[in-house]
């Protein structure tokens, strides 16, 4: 299945990372925020008040609405994080 | 990098192309710089590229201006002045002194004779019904994507809002075969057609503004114009988006709605200052509507209002590249006069050349904040069901009813309402609701006011925070 990767790039190796237990491919230096949208994931965590689904807006570390849990540290901002090998994400 | 106190003659906060400049030159003097960035790269947001960890990219040319900021970063890392990247000011204290939380994990302290800020600006967005779904994404997000992690966004998505802005995502997504059923600028074709009178001002914007207009013709993508985005609909993601006509103070032409079946938006409306930090360290503020609204009060040679405090780039009034890089100019000699008087007037000439073409670049982004300023109206006709403040889900009527209740200031607003209160710290919606108080009330933006700003300034660890406070 073709991602929505940009196949103009001569990249490295692929990693792996692990999206709610799920293995995730990335590339070292993607953000998480790429590789999540690369690989479909779109809503990443449930607004405060009302428990809606939110998805990553602003894409450069403003809004705050990308915010996952990144090898166990809760409420990092997916758009301002580089991909690790074996980095392990979990969606709300 | 310890927890030692740092001790530097010169910070300037900021990497996009006024930091760099400034940087660039005052790197090569006698004085202590340090350059601190929030983002994982140097060049802010405008210049960004895929980064060499991740790969090459085989067809990517950059224009004439981006060449010059790439040349910047390019120089600067062969310069002897301390780099760091994935750093938050979190707070500023009298006796010249800033705290610093480095890569989430780390707080230092950092003294500093001159503080230079080049802290740029974010995008602004008016508020719709959806505009909080999964696949709705500001125009930022979309180029930072392309350019910088080489993914994009969807292999279809609709563009919509206002601005040059939009053409620019519009020429990146075609050129990465992304199809793009249409592009909806909110104001007139007509409008566009006067810049020609700018043309001998900013000539390189106007060859980058054509290229990008001649791609989207050729690739028969229509734009449509007076088009504004009403509604996003969709269960649990984007699905489609309704758009419809708009008269020229914004508002809603009847029966005009267009429906486009796609599960990817692009929204911007272009920009808005990050003032947070001056405004935290006490700077003067203004409102001028030319400037893009409320930006950091500057005298020509770039000081602010506080004595060891300069201000360059967006922040002192939206202008673009070519204005950053000459106020980065303006700055870095300006800092060098500070310490050494007897510089003043070694530069004089030049300090003239460039307050010249200073109010060239102002007047011309005095020309595109009015064109497309947001109008009142179409503010107000925000429909009460609308999240305005996306942290805390606060509705548009939420607002109305505050005000009508005597809230009418955006701190009161704070309290009653919530708006703000979240992660983004306002820096989101704020705009918007400094724009709604004002229209609803019928008050200047002056008297209106802001949100007011504490450290620390974005969310922070409290474990960094203690381990600061303990190693003291």
């Amino acid at each position: 299945m073709k991602d929505l990767r940009i196949d103009k790039i001569n990249r490295q190796e692929s990693i792996t990372i692990r999206v709610n237990g799920q293995e995730v491919t990335a590339y070292p230096g993607e953000t998480v925020l790429a590789a999540l949208v690369a690989a479909g994931f779109r809503g990443l965590k449930q607004s405060v008040a009302a428990g809606e689904t939110r998805g990553a807006f602003c894409g450069m570390g403003v809004c705050f609405e990308c915010i996952v849990t990144i090898n166990g540290k809760p409420n990092q901002r997916a758009c301002m994080y580089q991909v690790d090998d074996n980095m392990e994400i979990v969606l709300a | 990098m310890n927890n030692e106190k740092m001790k530097f003659n010169i910070v300037i906060v900021g990497s996009g192309f006024a930091g760099l400049k400034a940087a660039n030159m005052l790197a090569d003097s006698s004085l202590s710089v340090l350059l601190v960035d929030e983002n994982i790269h140097l060049g802010g947001q405008l210049l960004r590229n895929i980064p060499s960890s991740l790969g090459r990219h085989t067809a990517y040319r950059p224009d004439y201006v981006k060449r010059i900021g790439f040349q910047f970063i390019e120089s600067i890392e062969q310069k002897k002045l301390t780099i760091i990247n994935k750093a938050i000011v979190i707070g500023i204290y009298p006796g010249k002194r800033l705290l610093l939380e480095v890569d989430e994990r780390q707080v230092m302290t950092v003294d500093f004779d001159v503080l230079l800020f080049a802290t740029g600006a974010r995008e602004r967005f008016l508020p719709f019904p959806g505009w909080t779904l999964p696949g709705v994404y500001s125009t930022g997000l979309c180029q930072v994507l392309m350019k910088s992690s080489g993914v994009v966004p969807a292999r279809e998505m609709v563009i919509g809002g206002s601005g040059l802005f939009l053409l620019a995502v519009a020429y990146e997504a075609l050129k990465n075969g992304v199809r793009l059923p249409g592009i909806l600028e909110q104001s007139g074709l007509f409008d566009k057609i006067q810049m020609i009178g700018q043309l001998p001002h900013q000539f390189s914007k106007f060859v980058e503004g054509a290229r990008f207009l001649s791609r989207i013709y050729l690739s028969g993508v229509p734009v449509h114009y007076r088009t504004r985005i009403v509604e996003a609909r969709g269960a649990k993601e984007l699905e489609e988006v309704v758009t419809a006509r708009v008269d020229r103070h914004g508002q809603i032409v009847p029966g005009s709605e267009k429906i486009y079946k796609t599960n990817t938006l692009a929204v911007g409306y272009g920009f808005v200052a990050n003032i947070e930090l001056p405004q935290l360290a006490g700077c003067d503020l203004e409102f001028a509507g030319g400037k893009g609204g409320w930006v950091v009060r500057v005298d020509d040679r770039l000081k602010t209002s506080l004595p060891d405090i300069y201000a360059a780039g967006e922040i002192t009034g939206i202008g673009g590249a070519l204005k950053s890089i000459t106020e980065g100019e303006i700055a870095a000699l300006s800092i060098l006069c500070h310490f050494d008087r007897g510089k003043e007037e070694t530069h004089r000439s030049r300090f003239k050349t460039l307050t010249h073409k200073r109010q060239h670049h102002l007047r011309f982004g005095e020309y595109f904040n009015t064109l497309y300023r947001i109008d009142e109206r179409a503010i107000l006709s925000i429909p009460d069901e609308t999240i305005v403040c996306r942290c805390e889900d606060v509705k548009m009527g939420d607002i109305k009813k505050a005000v009508k209740n005597g809230y009418n200031t955006p701190l009161s607003l704070k309290v009653s309402a919530r708006v703000g209160m979240g992660n983004c710290q306002g820096r989101t919606c704020g705009v918007n609701i400094y724009d709604i108080v004002s229209s609803l009330t019928h008050t200047s933006q002056e008297a209106v006011g802001r949100f007011s700003v504490r450290p620390p300034i974005k969310p922070v660890s409290i474990g960094a925070l203690a381990e600061h406070a303990i190693n003291r």
